[in-house]
């Protein structure tokens, strides 16, 4: 379906925003607290990271590939948060629904939680990889190869559960009250909250486990690995997979779920695709860089204004858009803040809930009729 | 011929709130036929029943010789077209492309509308005269404007049965007519219409055949002729009505009061 009034069309944002991806990941490898790169280098460097070239001399190329990985990594999740964020928001036909805001990144992040304690040595004997590695316990986890997929995994599992739980919590017969839909956000994010202060809590001696769990929490893109990069794309992969399954569906859900149904849309096959592939990408984000709020809230809403409301666009866009927007973000965090870069959950969450006001305020009339 | 029968539809509501009490009816080939019945009589359950939007707790309805229940979904949407009486918002969509989504029981979803897409679309727009605003965003529309477009995208599934709730509500005089009218052309030809309204006037004028129901159940059922009397509207709706006769001899019926 065609948008009634772009402001851009779909597709020369689409040009624009894919084009402009891989010119910020270059930007991001040549720029860092480091020092700034020649072009040349850092070409040649992202060459060698990918196995064409020889590789720089010294610490230069470990420096190049540490800042590609975060690049690439802060690339796919923005790309996968904005993705879940488009689904989300389309699913419950609600601009102030989001993977963060009705729980989703949090039960992911409870998920990521429990798979470390759990491969820490808080859980079954025969699971606790790390349990007689004092060598700081996560980074042998890493080289174990478990955390990169058990992370995800249970970050899936927890991201799937809290979904199906607010959307038990909101919904009557199969219809959402969007107040009742928030206000369950509210209290699960603030059940989840409670639940990982009182892990940290506990743990506070752990410093090893505590400083992961913190590092959840907050959101990190520093020292990732190609793992990282590997992991995220791939549930994003995955997850962009049901976009062709879902996009027109997701238009004739605009008129009510009847209504769908009457037309012959599969209305239960089209929940359950968004709500697993939001759940993937989201849990695939957080298990590569923690809870980052808000980035599946604000993306949908700039594409949607920029090219419309039709979910083939803004599905398709919400991966390349959201890439560039928490590219943007990082690139301009370290530009301004340099070594005080702030973590990008905290940026996000600082952006995010000014955001959020805004677009209650904009939405003001609506809103005072719930 | 019957397009579709109901028969002894039960249907509760969560309370439980009984809403049809084991209901029949019959809708044949090119009839219209109206529901009519006071609020909570249980119109709109029928009509979604029928739909297949709702599962009968008791009792069946058969599209054809088929159980509705044992036809996939695309099936359905193409053999039914439901006319909402709203909808919960409206797309951001021009008027052209929400008359596509009539056709989503029938586009592949890999190769997109086709020509025979697009000349159902084009025609439906024509019959429903809503062809000259078919660029138009569908925001943009008045009232009557918005109800041709949610008849024209039912049609350009090109099903049998239109099912269609309370279109005329909120409409003026002129375009209630305009909208019976409507119904009541592309009632014929093989295609059949359910129409829920609460205007026995527009029923006396336009409906084949109209089925009156009450608490659940079918008061009555027939020619409008039949049905549009005091006798059997009175212990239906109660005494405030008043009853006279249009110059071409059709029953009229209009709330009254008499004043002191």
């Amino acid at each position: 379906m065609t948008r009634a009034r772009p402001v851009v069309a779909a597709r020369t944002l689409g040009v624009t925003l894919v084009a402009a991806l891989p010119l910020l990941v270059l930007l991001s490898v040549r720029l860092g607290v480091t020092g700034v790169l020649g072009l040349d280098e850092t070409l040649a460097g992202v060459g060698a990271a990918f196995g064409a070239g020889a590789p720089l001399e010294g610490q230069v190329q470990t420096i190049v590939e540490l800042r590609l990985w975060h690049a690439l990594t802060a690339a796919g999740v923005g790309g996968a948060l904005g993705l879940a964020g488009v689904l989300i928001q389309g699913l419950f036909r609600n601009g102030l629904a989001a993977p963060s805001i009705i729980g989703v990144t949090g039960g992911a992040t409870l998920g990521a939680t429990a798979a470390i304690l759990l491969l820490s040595g808080y859980g079954p004997a025969w699971l606790a990889v790390a349990a007689d590695v004092h060598e700081p316990a996560l980074a042998s986890l890493r080289s174990a190869g478990l955390l990169t997929f058990l992370v995800p995994a249970f970050g899936f599992v927890g991201a799937v559960a809290v979904v199906l739980l607010v959307a038990a919590l909101s919904s009557r017969s199969g219809r959402f009250s969007v107040p009742t839909l928030l206000l369950t956000g509210i209290a699960v994010n603030t059940c989840i909250a409670g639940v990982l202060s009182l892990v940290s809590s506990l743990l506070l001696d752990d410093w090893d486990v505590s400083r992961a769990i913190f590092a959840w929490t907050f959101g990190t893109l520093a020292d990732r690995s190609g793992w990282h990069v590997v992991t995220v794309w791939t549930g994003l992969a995955a997850a962009a997979a049901v976009i062709p399954f879902v996009a027109w569906e997701l238009d004739l859900l605009a008129g009510g779920e009847e209504d769908a149904t009457s037309l012959g849309v599969d209305v239960r096959r089209v929940r359950f695709l968004c709500i697993g592939a939001a759940a993937l990408a989201a849990a695939s984000a957080v298990a590569v860089a923690g809870q980052i709020a808000f980035l599946g809230l604000v993306v949908p809403h700039l594409l949607r204004l920029l090219t419309g409301t039709g979910h083939r666009a803004l599905l398709a866009l919400s991966v390349p858009g959201g890439a560039v927007f928490l590219l943007g973000v990082e690139l301009l965090n370290r530009a301004l803040l340099a070594e005080h870069a702030l973590r990008p959950g905290v940026v996000m969450s600082l952006v995010g809930g000014v955001f959020f006001v805004v677009l209650l305020a904009l939405n003001r009339r609506e809103v005072d009729q719930w | 011929m019957t397009v579709a029968r109901a028969e002894g539809l039960v249907f509760e509501y969560p309370g439980p709130v009984r809403a049809l009490d084991g209901v029949d009816l019959e809708v044949g080939a090119s009839e219209l036929v109206v529901v009519c019945g006071p609020n909570g009589s249980g119109k709109s359950t029928l009509l979604r029943l029928l739909g297949g939007l709702l599962e009968p707790a008791r009792g069946r309805v058969l599209l054809g010789d088929a159980p509705l229940a044992s036809l996939p979904l695309g099936e359905r949407a193409r053999r039914i077209g439901v006319v909402p009486q709203t909808l919960r918002t409206l797309p951001d969509v021009s008027v052209e492309n929400f008359t596509l989504a009539g056709r989503y029981a029938h586009i592949d979803r890999w190769r997109g509308p086709r020509e025979e897409d697009r000349r159902a679309v084009a025609s439906a727009l024509v019959a429903t005269e809503a062809d000259e605003f078919a660029p138009r965003p569908m925001t943009t529309l008045s009232g009557g404007q918005r109800q041709r477009v949610l008849v024209a995208r039912a049609l350009a599934g090109e099903a049998s049965l239109l099912l269609v709730d309370e279109p005329t509500t909120g409409l003026d005089p002129e375009h209630q007519v305009r909208i019976m009218q409507l119904l009541a052309e592309l009632t014929g030809g093989g295609r059949s219409a359910v129409v829920v309204t609460h205007d026995l006037n527009l029923a006396s004028q336009f409906a084949d055949a109209v089925c009156l129901l009450r608490d659940g159940r079918v008061a009555a059922r027939g020619p409008p002729r039949e049905v549009l009397r005091p006798e059997v509207l009175v212990p239906v709706y109660g005494e405030h009505l008043h009853f006279g006769t249009a110059p071409d001899g059709r029953p009229i019926v209009v709330p009254w009061a008499a004043r002191p």
